[in-house]
């Protein structure tokens, strides 16, 4: 028995080959995150259709109060100035939530590709950096990286580097060690239930054996685990991640 | 199908999914915090307004108790006014039929007074006239004859006019 665990298929190659990024591949990673964006605005507009001021419903329950847990949580980390980025945080979580448990309806999550976090903590560190020279400017974001002494400067700078180094790997780790885990549990238990339906007789047991059936509900319970606690930590901990370092960006100098 | 590598950087997919992010900030700043927030904004106005109104109907509340208690002030001293008036009227009055009532006893005792005085000169009139006869009376009688009546009664005028004196 094989087990191959790959990064994203590509389902398609536009062969025209621009320089530097190559050729536009679209790969499975682009297309569930496509699948996850549509998912995500198509609850946004269920939750918000109909709304009302008085008597409201349950549904308009829940989107207000997910709506106040994201002012809530931007405002409460980062304080009132920066309430123009609870729709950035907000969308950041629950794309990456919902990329990390598509994979329980057997999709490949976009987050066990690591161009998605790279991308995602790339516009954060973006973010940080604009925060610092806003505080700073850019002499103040310079000198920055000469404190407490000149010597330390290329630490500095390895430092500054790593975050978002460490945050796009910690995510994407994260989700991939739960891909690869359950691809060998699947491979494993496939191959315990050919081997224990393998001692049938005869014709049944070379019909049942075929079947993975302890592939059914056993990897549940390690997927409690690995998608729903580690998605939803991870998620959590990268915008936690995000909010901390923007607002620490913009107080620092 | 091709793969791409489990571990790696796809140039496209980065830009992808930068790309994806931001409109996913879009979609859901338009299609979740916009709605939810206008209408948050709607029922913040809408309690703002409730509380106006609650204070206003309070101020105007107020104000009727205000113009109330000045018109209930009004009235108290308006109806001092009249009882205060009435008492004075009534008092005037009742000095009126006080005097009036002196005026009419003594304006009675006046004519009482002239009717005793009118009856006693009748009286005393008459008791005259009776004297005078019985004196005439008694004198023919004792004289045994008739003197002139006139004079006589002259006399007897005198002597009456002198007893009125004397009593």
């Amino acid at each position: 028995m094989e087990l191959d665990i790959t990064g994203a298929k590509v389902f398609f190659t536009v062969p025209i080959d621009v320089p530097i990024l190559g050729k536009l591949q679209i790969s499975e990673t682009i297309v569930v995150s496509w699948i996850v964006m549509l998912l995500i605005t198509g609850l946004c507009i269920w939750l918000t259709h109909d709304l009302k001021v008085e008597n409201i419903s349950k549904r308009q329950a829940v989107a207000e109060m997910l709506v106040e847990m994201a002012n809530k949580f931007v405002t409460g980390n980062m304080g009132e100035k920066f309430r123009s980025f609870i729709p950035f945080v907000a969308a950041l979580f629950v794309t990456s939530v919902v990329s990390n448990l598509i994979s329980l309806i057997g999709l490949r999550s976009p987050t066990a590709d690591l161009s998605t976090e790279a991308a995602w903590a790339v516009i954060v560190f973006i973010m940080i950096t604009y925060q610092k020279i806003k505080a700073g400017g850019v002499l103040g974001y310079m000198k920055g990286f000469t404190q407490p002494i000149p010597v330390l400067t290329p630490f500095n700078i390895l430092s500054e580097l790593a975050t978002p180094v460490s945050m796009a790997c910690r995510h994407f780790g994260n989700i991939l060690s739960g891909v690869v885990i359950n691809a060998l549990l699947y491979g494993a238990l496939a191959v315990a239930s050919s081997a224990l339906l393998g001692l049938l007789p005869g014709l049944l047991g070379d019909i049942l054996s075929q079947i993975p059936i302890l592939d059914v509900g056993v990897p549940a319970i390690l997927s409690v685990y690995f998608d729903w606690f580690s998605g939803v930590m991870q998620a959590f901990i990268f915008c936690m991640l995000t909010v901390m370092y923007i607002a620490n960006a913009a107080e620092e100098n | 199908m091709d793969v791409q590598g489990l571990v790696g950087i796809v140039p496209w997919t980065f830009v992808a999914q930068i790309c994806n992010l931001f409109i996913q900030v879009y979609l859901i700043k338009r299609f979740l915090f916009k709605p939810i927030n206008a209408m948050l904004e709607k029922r913040k106005a809408m309690a703002d307004a409730q509380i106006q109104d609650a204070v206003k109907a309070n101020e105007e509340a107020q104000a009727m108790k205000q113009e109330y208690e000045q018109s209930m002030e009004e009235a108290k001293a308006r109806a001092n006014e009249i009882v205060t008036q009435a008492q004075r009227t009534a008092t005037l009055q009742s000095e009126e039929m006080l005097k009036e009532a002196g005026r009419q006893a003594t304006a009675m005792k006046e004519k009482a007074e002239a009717d005793i005085a009118q009856e006693r000169r009748k009286a005393v009139n008459d008791i005259k006239d009776e004297i005078g006869g019985m004196a005439m009376e008694i004198a023919g009688k004792v004289i045994e004859r008739e003197i002139s009546e006139e004079d006589h009664a002259k006399l007897i005028e005198e002597f009456i006019a002198n007893v009125g004196e004397a009593s």
